[in-house]
């Protein structure tokens, strides 16, 4: 797995718009620094399928108290958290 | 005369369950109603009774062991000292001179409830249908009548479809949820009710909620959970169920909520839901609906709900009747809103809550908590 911010931002949005779409939406715009759950375009049971794929995907357990804004707000933040949790960043 | 302790049906669909564990000891007393172990199938895990008080004489199965629905599980004596009769065979069916005479259709009775011959008391020298019904009316079992006065459901026979097809093994999950439509089938006494309700107040409670605490998740639903949680604290036949013709009122709220994860339908439960803080509960039922969606649910997050949450605002439903999870009496349905007002419903099980406590808890549950 290559792990660049690019490709991992990339990959979590594939995984956005795909979820989205399960309720009929259409995430494609979405942008780097939007604030995922303000956009309304995934809702809380999309939000958990994408967290629960982010944490297998990237193999970071995350604690219940790193859920949160700061971390995983953002495509930006979430791909600089993967990178942060492996060192990377 | 020592007395038997059958392994309980828990749904239509499982001729075996699992022994999960014993709560008491050889030589122990035990009071008639006292739980004395569990058994579990895929989804469900039942308590297991002493139908009447006396002493455990022994075990015949073991924890982790899966046997037949209707074998003995455990031996009561009038005294500790007892000794535990001579157990035959798990065989369904008989040879003529073995037994009592018994009919075709007490035959077919005891298939369908996987018992053997032996465990039923003859009438007149012949195993019948009444002698079958009887045996389950006194085990609170399912029977195809109820000559005791006991709530039971009758069981059809199924017939083969007429038009081609294929027969597909089910996934775990699927077999839960057949597991769970079925004792809602065949035991509670389903009823429905909705009010609507201003959806303002909780969508700025949870807003300002979500706030101040940080959350990545929308907490609205965690929070309606929490506040049904101590609800239920609050008023405990509703947090319930209906055994041997009794109310059986929980001593924890372990709070079930349902979630879609891909195919696949989950009930995850907080356990002991009620020892939490709102922010506590939010975190913990976070933990295990992640866990759901991830389909890592734990064996303990899968089972033993008590009182049960299920929303079907994500696919932009009004109106949703959920089926009641085993052995629970109250499943709040919530669902989309329109024009700023919301639809709160729940399924209940009329053995044990009627309507008008069902609309008392909706609209208590209808606003949040007041700091």
């Amino acid at each position: 797995m290559s792990l660049n911010k690019e490709t991992i931002e990339a990959e979590i949005k594939a995984k956005i718009v795909e979820i989205a779409a399960q309720t009929g939406d259409d995430a494609s715009e979405l942008a780097m620094d939007d604030i995922i759950p303000a956009t309304g375009l995934i809702d809380s049971t999309g939000l958990l399928e994408l967290i629960a794929w982010y944490e297998k995907t990237y193999e970071i357990p995350l604690a219940q108290e790193e859920i949160n804004v700061d971390n995983l707000g953002s495509l930006t933040r979430m791909a600089e958290f993967v990178l942060r949790k492996k060192g990377m960043l | 005369m020592a007395t038997p302790i059958h392994v309980p049906r828990i749904n239509n669909n499982d001729d075996e369950v699992k022994i999960l564990a014993f709560d008491v000891a050889i030589g122990a007393k035990v009071m008639a109603e006292q739980i004395v172990g569990q058994v579990e199938t895929d989804k469900a895990v039942l308590d297991v009774t002493a139908p009447v008080a006396g002493y455990v004489l022994g075990f015949v199965g073991q924890p982790e062991e899966v046997v037949k629905v209707g074998s003995v599980m455990l031996w009561l004596g009038e005294t500790a000292e007892e000794t535990i009769p001579e157990t035959r065979p798990a065989v369904v069916g008989v040879t003529g001179s073995q037994t009592s005479q018994i009919t075709a259709k007490a035959k077919i009775m005891l298939a369908q409830n996987g018992l053997q011959v032996e465990q039923i008391p003859a009438i007149d020298g012949r195993i019948t249908v009444e002698a079958v019904e009887r045996y389950l009316s006194r085990q609170g079992l399912a029977g195809t009548k109820n000559s005791a006065g006991f709530a039971t459901a009758s069981i059809p026979t199924e017939t083969q479809p007429e038009v081609a097809g294929s027969p597909v093994d089910l996934t775990r999950e699927e077999k839960g949820m057949a597991a769970t439509v079925a004792w809602h089938r065949d035991f509670a006494v389903p009823g429905y009710i909705e009010i609507d309700y201003d959806l303002t107040l909780w969508a700025e409670y949870a807003k300002r909620f979500q706030e101040e605490k940080g959350l990545l998740m929308p907490p609205l639903l965690p929070l309606m959970a929490s506040r049904l949680v101590d609800i239920a604290g609050e008023v405990p036949r509703l947090n319930a169920t209906f055994i041997g013709n009794k109310r059986y009122e929980y001593d924890p709220v372990n709070l079930g909520f349902t979630i879609q994860a891909g195919e696949s339908l989950y009930l995850a439960v907080v356990r002991n839901a009620h020892q939490l803080d709102q922010l506590g509960f939010v975190n913990s039922l976070g933990d295990v609906l992640r866990r759901a969606a991830g389909h890592n649910l734990r064996e303990s997050e899968a089972s033993g709900a008590t009182i049960g949450f299920s929303s079907m605002e994500r696919w932009k439903v009004t109106r949703h009747i959920p089926i009641l999870p085993p052995h629970t009496a109250l499943m709040v349905a919530h669902a989309a809103g329109q024009g700023g007002r919301g639809v709160l419903g729940a399924s209940y099980d009329h053995r044990v809550l009627n309507g008008g406590q069902v609309v008392a808890a909706l609209k208590k549950l209808a606003q949040p908590k007041k700091d």
